[in-house]
């Protein structure tokens, strides 16, 4: 069976510019979207950058869909899926906020300072701030990849939640890391290079120089064992909520954790949906054209409907 | 190192503004830096041309915020079909650049922002469609920072890298499993197909230096249209990119027939090993800095060289 979405009264009027401390821009007409506004709000201390997409049709009592963006590059490589999921849900009364957390795109802060609590923060902060700007009272967290840990921490917290969507969710931070230093030694190997470290080698280079090189970016020892002791399933232990897990994967049924988790959340209660996305994104490259899923926009659409 | 935040670049982030522009393709999504008060004399806007907007670990976000810490504004933003922006994606084809994106965000920043001089930076596709600005906004240009960009067809480009490769590599990409489960792409079988008939053709018929394919007509237009201009360049690529391969091409042939007036103006710095991609942080930060420099000393004599300016590790890379 499943909770009760908790559902505002209306949505009150939207801010008719773009706007950011100390913009002058709301006076220029290049800048005047109703619908789709682009900011910065104040969050711990610094800037974030944010979407939000004001709903294109009035849907009482709608909660407001909060994005949490993967971890680095995955914060790239997801964001026009993410962008044209979020119009989707827009058009249909949904409203949405969309985030960059510290150290990510366009907001402030030092990336080789992010850990899994820091994350969490700045999804409480967005929450905080699109609940603001919509109206709602509750929300539907979407966690892409290592967002799903985020959204998970935020939850474990108190936010008031509606509903819980995962994209291709990190499980357990130590398999990601390490799968993560694996991809970057097989791209070597096909650029015709011998590596010259072993994945465990490598995590040795982490604990020792704090950091390590991968496909451009840094991985830090702090967001490592920021996450080291994490675990998606022991994070969502409270949570009852509707779910939709997505896989996104060259595999034609549930992983094995994905579907461990289904089963521990349905056992607590839960309605659980799934979706197996037959892709490869391509997590850590930068593809061209951007991967985009207009399926899964469409899932997230007719499950946020049902939902309502 | 990594870039680690300053004051002054937490206080440039929070003067940034979002701004939207409207074009006939949808409204583009980008983010205006105002240079920093008491920077000195406003420079150039410089406008980074870049996918996403972003880029690898932020690196145009820092760009921006230490360009406007000097004093000069700084606009990124998403083309059209990409990151924030309205519009349709496809297939970024350098030979086809976002002429239209290009010129709509140099007009909105002359006409909403008081912009009137400008530098633009770009890598790869990005570089193209900076410099197809050229075609209709060459008077406001003072620079342009063009970056590990093809200047042949992609096809042809194929060929030509093609053309480094030799039976040991193929045995190499062969043993690879990622290299077989790729495969299945049709664009992997033309590209393998294209790298195995080159090897072969170059052992039945010996290493002599393979015809040269013509460059892409695009890119034909757009550098006459900055040759014509008065505007300075940094051209930037790694000795082994592919797009350099392609580069040594218009080397040997446009920037060759440059009057010397013209082809003083233009620098170009090949570095060892690989630019294009921004895969690797060093050499990313590396070229950063050196984008940043360039910019700062634009306004000096053109012709000065790297050296002059103190860029001594560069110096050395420098092939002209």
């Amino acid at each position: 069976m499943r909770p009760p979405t908790h559902l505002p009264p209306a949505h009150p009027p939207q801010e008719p510019a773009l706007l950011s401390p100390g913009s002058t821009a709301a006076s220029s007409p290049g800048t005047a979207i109703p619908d789709e506004i682009p900011l910065f709000f104040e969050c711990e201390g610094r800037p974030l950058y944010a979407v939000h997409h004001a709903p294109g049709r009035a849907r009482p009592g709608a909660p407001v869909v909060v994005h949490c963006h993967g971890l680095g590059v995955e914060q790239i490589t997801a964001y026009r899926a993410e962008v044209l999921c979020a119009r989707a849900l827009a058009a249909a009364g949904f409203p949405v906020f969309r985030y960059h957390a510290r150290g990510h795109g366009d907001s402030g802060g030092d990336f080789a300072a992010v850990t899994l609590a820091s994350l969490a923060d700045d999804a409480l902060g967005a929450a905080a701030e699109a609940r603001r700007r919509s109206g709602a009272e509750s929300v539907v967290w979407l966690g892409v990849r290592f967002g799903a840990l985020v959204a998970a921490e935020a939850i474990a917290r108190g936010a008031r939640t509606a509903a819980l969507a995962l994209w291709e969710p990190v499980h357990r931070p130590p398999d990601y890391f390490r799968g993560l230093l694996r991809g970057m030694l097989f791209s070597q190997v096909a650029a015709g290079h011998a590596p010259d470290a072993t994945v465990d080698q490598l995590l040795e280079r982490l604990a020792e120089a704090g950091r390590v090189d991968v496909h451009g970016y840094y991985l830090h020892r702090t967001v490592f064992d920021s996450a080291r002791d994490a675990d998606l399933g022991s994070m969502l232990e409270s949570f009852r909520g509707p779910t939709l897990i997505a896989q996104i994967a060259a595999r034609p049924r549930l992983s094995p954790a994905h579907a461990a988790l289904a089963t521990a959340l349905e056992q607590r209660g839960a309605t659980v949906d799934t979706m197996c996305v037959n892709e490869e994104p391509g997590w850590h490259f930068i593809s061209n054209p951007a991967w985009e899923c207009p399926a899964l926009a469409l899932r997230m659409r007719n499950w946020l409907d049902a939902l309502a | 190192m990594p870039w680690l935040e300053t004051a002054s670049d937490v206080d440039r982030a929070r003067a940034e503004r979002p701004v939207v522009i409207p074009t006939p393709l949808g409204r583009l999504f980008g983010i205006f830096t105002p240079p920093a008060p008491g920077a000195g004399a406003p420079g150039p806007c410089v406008v980074l041309f870049t996918r996403p907007r972003s880029h690898r670990n932020r690196m145009w976000v820092e760009g921006a915020r230490r360009l406007a810490a000097r004093g000069f504004a700084a606009f990124r933003f998403d083309y059209h079909g990409a990151g924030d922006s309205e519009g349709a994606s496809g297939f970024l084809d350098p030979n086809r650049p976002y002429r239209d994106d290009a010129v709509a965000v140099l007009r909105e920043l002359r006409e909403r922002h008081g912009q009137t001089r400008f530098v633009l930076v770009g890598s790869c596709f990005d570089a193209r469609t900076a410099l197809a600005a050229f075609a209709d906004e060459a008077d406001a240009i003072a620079g342009m920072v063009f970056i590990a960009a093809p200047v042949m067809p992609l096809e042809d480009q194929t060929r030509v890298d093609a053309d480094r490769k030799s039976w040991a590599h193929l045995v190499r990409a062969l043993g690879n499993r990622e290299n077989w489960q790729s495969l299945g792409s049709a664009e992997r079988w033309r590209y393998m197909a294209t790298v195995v008939s080159r090897v072969a053709r170059k052992t039945v018929r010996g290493p002599a230096e393979p015809e040269a394919p013509p460059l892409a007509p695009s890119f034909m237009e757009h550098f006459a249209a900055l040759v014509r201009s008065r505007a300075r360049a940094l051209f930037l690529y790694g000795d082994d990119d592919a797009e350099y391969q392609t580069f040594q091409v218009a080397e040997r042939t446009v920037f060759a027939d440059l009057d010397p007036a013209s082809r003083r103006r233009f620098e170009i710095e090949v570095w060892p090993g690989r630019v294009h991609g921004f895969l690797e942080m060093t050499r990313s930060r590396e070229t950063l800095d050196r984008t940043l420099r360039w910019i700062e000393a634009l306004d000096r004599p053109a012709g000065t060289s790297a050296a002059a300016q103190g860029g001594a590790t560069e110096a050395a890379w420098t092939s002209n």
